[in-house]
């Protein structure tokens, strides 16, 4: 037992060491002193006292004698074999010993041996050590047999318990150590009351030892059969599976490279390039035409094609010219007896009738002699009837050698309002369309062809209706230019570029009504719509407008802000307006308001003014005379006048279409035939022939017969101007006159 | 080599040219783009030694579409090959220069 303590107190001190060292950082011990606790210096309680432990215990009582009563003496009483201890309370544990009979026992019948570790054993052992310290004062000596082997185990066990994972070589040294002391146990246990007396306090801290191990003996492997168990999940049977994909195509490539095959493959290369670059160009002058990669076949079908169609407008001519021989006759040769007989009068007989089939319900909007064949004349079909637009329109060109059906005829998106034929090329037409759009035709182009240049729908459009459209002097750089006036209040001057036109607005027709109020404190400015345009036969930079209320400017190409002068020609909106042809400074106007006027330059208030009872369409100068115009009402009528002959009234007024269903439109005079074509509401376009009355030319004074036709003509009207403008010009006078008669 | 020699007589035209142009190729145009301007870096570097070239166009388009791409520079050479279809390229460059770019792993 001594030699166990022993050994227990340098374990504990030990331990106690290590759990300091362990401790210090966790919180600064403050240690509790008595109050009359002796002071000692620090030295002393630093210096370390050796103790020597002995198993002598010095309270032992070598040779105890008592009083013997039977022999009357006294007798030693006889030693006890165990040391002097009392056992107080002896309570049988569950742990037995690892080499004991019934552990052995145990372990045969395969109990306990996965738990026991080395700790385990050990530990019961240490219980039961403790146990049998009490028991130790039990008199009643013990089996000292089993005790033997005690302390070499208790040893180790006591070591490894306070120090956690002190290493095994302490528990050697302790066990070196007990070796010695176990030569003499019969002294130890002699003197062990007495060494339990010596160390009262040491024992103190033995015990508390022994109750903070307790708890740890509770880890007991016999009371908690602590084992390891496993549990093992349920493992999926592994399978393979495979899948084969179709392997990338391949493919066999072969090819020889020489420096003459790259050389001819790059000249190959060069050539089809150059050529792409030369089809470049004309593909952008007409990229409208999508289609342009034609076979031969192709191209020889269509040139079959032409040729057919080309017979077969022959042989239409053929037919007709038989049908209307008559009229053809008439056309050339037959001149209206009658004329002979009533001075001063004529009268117009009507040729063809020209429709077109698709176009029946359209109106005729402008009609246009071709101004280099004289057999020519360009039709647009559009709609006057604002309410019940008509969605398409067509541009027609007819011949006269052909009343059936027209030359040329393609249909457009939109009602071709106004039209104009290019003088310099006379298959160039420009339109103007219901929807704002200007359009160039080129009536060489086959007949699929559509437009060649449009303006743009959505950047430089007009806004409203194109109502005049009119070709000018070409451009510094060569290009053709027209302009076009529209119901938007703008004149817009077009290049034909190459592919494209380009807009300039010249001039934006301001009017004389005040900004009105916007929705949100802007003041919109009205501008006047533009109804007709004309341009100065001399002088290019300068043209006329007619506006729809009334007003003829004349304007400036150079001055884009105002007007060179303006006059408030009618009450009603002005439809054309036409310079005259032999003298420059007089021009006849029309408008609604049923009046024709004719003006001179510089004048405010007109020559002569003729009301015919019917809104004016059109108002046309005869090509041939100075003094002759012609002019068409809504109610079917063709007036003629002639101011040499009569100056207040027409020389001839026929009614040319029934005027309950149809209005004559437009009247253009042939160039160089004495024929007019008008056009009416149901898009027929009659051709009448002017009686000789109507074309009466001058004749030379007798005095000087040399001087031609047009001085003669010139001389006329400046004669005639005379008359009216010599007698200081009052106003209202013309007017009277007509009123008077 | 023939016809180059022709040509100086008709004087009409001596025109070198040095633009990549493609003989043959099935690539994708992302693809084949890549490669006829891999090939003209390639050959502008490399423009003596075709062998660095090729190393140069092959590496890279291995890097950039995967492996197994073969390469033949040259001014003339035969060649039959299989290919994997959509990676073939044949171009000339340079006025002088076949390349040859295919991929078969």
């Amino acid at each position: 037992m001594a030699p166990k303590k022993q050994k227990e107190v340098t374990a504990k001190s030990r331990g106690n060491l290590v759990e300091d060292d362990n401790l210090d950082w966790l919180k600064p011990r403050t240690l509790v002193k008595p109050d009359d606790q002796e002071d000692v210096p620090e030295a002393d309680l630093e210096e370390e006292v050796g103790r020597i432990l002995t198993t002598i215990n010095p309270q032992w009582v070598a040779d105890r004698v008592a009083y013997h009563y039977g022999q009357g003496k006294f007798v030693v009483t006889p030693r006890p074999t165990f040391g002097k201890a009392y056992p107080l309370f002896i309570y049988q544990g569950t742990a037995i010993r690892k080499d004991s009979d019934e552990a052995k026992a145990q372990i045969a019948a395969g109990y306990g041996m996965v738990g026991f570790d080395d700790a385990g054993p050990k530990r019961a052992k240490v219980k039961k050590s403790t146990a049998e310290e009490e028991e130790e004062e039990e008199p009643e000596p013990e089996p000292g047999g089993a005790e033997e082997a005690r302390p070499d185990e208790d040893m180790a066990g006591e070591e490894e318990r306070p120090e956690g994972d002190e290493p095994e070589p302490v528990a050697e040294d302790a066990a070196a150590e007990t070796a010695p002391t176990e030569g003499e146990p019969a002294a130890g246990d002699e003197e062990e009351g007495k060494e339990e007396d010596e160390k009262g306090p040491e024992e103190g801290a033995f015990m508390d030892e022994v109750i903070d191990i307790k708890p740890r003996i509770k880890k007991l492997a016999n009371q908690f059969n602590f084992c390891e168990r496993a549990a093992l999940t349920y493992n999926y049977p592994r399978r393979s599976v495979d899948t084969q994909t179709v392997p990338p195509p391949r493919a066999n490539f072969g090819a020889t490279a020489l420096q003459c095959i790259i050389f001819d493959f790059y000249q190959e290369d060069y050539t089809r390039k150059m050529k792409e670059k030369e089809e470049e160009r004309p593909k952008r002058l007409r990229k409208k035409k999508a289609k342009h990669v034609k076979t031969e076949q192709q191209i020889h079908d269509e040139k079959l094609a032409q040729r057919i169609r080309e017979a077969w407008a022959i042989l239409e001519r053929l037919v007709n010219q038989n049908i209307y021989d008559d009229i053809a006759q008439d056309y050339r040769y037959w001149d209206d007896p009658s004329d002979e007989f009533r001075e001063g009068m004529g009268s117009l007989l009507p040729l063809w009738k020209f429709q077109f089939e698709p176009m029946r319900c359209h109106a005729v909007c402008d009609v246009q002699w071709n101004p280099h064949y004289q057999d020519l004349f360009a039709v647009a079909y559009g709609s006057l009837d604002f309410t019940n637009q008509q969605k398409i329109g067509c541009l027609c060109l007819y011949s006269i050698k052909n009343p059936a059906y027209p030359e040329y005829s393609v249909i457009t998106e939109s009602p071709v309002i106004c039209l104009d034929v290019y003088t310099d090329i006379p298959y160039l037409i420009c339109v103007g369309l219901y929807d704002g759009n200007v359009c160039v035709y080129n009536a060489q182009l086959t007949l699929e062809s559509s437009y060649q240049y449009k303006s743009d729908s959505v950047r430089d459009k007009h806004c409203n209706i194109v109502w005049e459209i009119r070709w000018g002097p070409r451009l510094i750089d060569g290009e053709p230019s027209f302009f076009s006036i529209s119901g938007d209040g703008r004149v817009v001057q077009w290049a034909v570029m190459p592919g494209e036109l380009q807009a300039t607005t010249i001039i934006t027709l301001t009017s004389n009504v005040p900004p009105i109020p916007g929705p949100d404190g802007t003041m919109l400015t009205v501008n006047s719509c533009g109804s007709c345009i004309c341009f100065h036969p001399d002088k290019p930079e300068i043209f006329m407008v007619g506006t729809e209320d009334g007003m003829i400017h004349t304007c400036s190409l150079k001055y884009n802000r105002n007007y060179v002068r303006s006059v408030q020609g009618h009450h009603m909106p002005v439809y054309r307006i036409h310079y005259n042809c032999y003298n420059n400074s007089i021009y006849a106007s029309c408008s609604g308001d049923w009046r024709v006027k004719i003006w001179e330059d510089g004048r405010d208030e007109p020559l002569f003014m003729f009301e015919l009872g019917s809104p004016v369409g059109d108002v046309k100068w005869a090509p041939y005379s100075s003094t002759v115009f012609a002019a068409c009402t809504a109610d079917g009528k063709v007036y003629v006048f002639d101011l040499n002959v009569d100056k207040y009234r027409p020389i001839c007024v026929q009614a040319v279409v029934s005027k309950k269903t149809k209005k004559l439109t437009r009247v253009d005079f042939n160039v160089k035939l004495p024929v007019i074509v008008c056009g009416d509401t149901k898009g027929t376009c009659h051709v009448l022939k002017l009686s000789p009355n109507l074309r009466v030319m001058c004749k030379p004074p007798k005095k000087a017969q040399g001087i031609d036709q047009r001085t003669l003509q010139i001389l006329k009207l400046d004669k005639l101007l005379s008359l009216v403008r010599d007698p200081p010009f009052e106003t209202g006078v013309v007017d009277e006159k007509f009123e008077d008669d | 080599m023939a016809e180059e020699a022709a040509a100086p007589g008709i004087t009409t035209e001596k025109v070198i040219h040095t633009y990549p142009l493609i003989r043959h190729s099935d690539m994708s145009e992302e693809m084949r783009v890549e490669a006829v301007e891999l090939s003209v870096t390639a050959c502008e570097k490399f423009s003596h030694n075709n062998e660095l070239a090729a190393r140069m166009v092959k590496e890279t388009m291995d890097k950039k579409f995967g492996p197994a791409f073969h390469v033949v520079v040259g001014e003339s050479y035969g060649f039959e090959i299989t290919y994997e279809c959509t990676t073939i390229c044949y171009l000339y460059f340079g006025g002088n220069q076949a390349i040859c770019i295919w991929k078969c792993s």
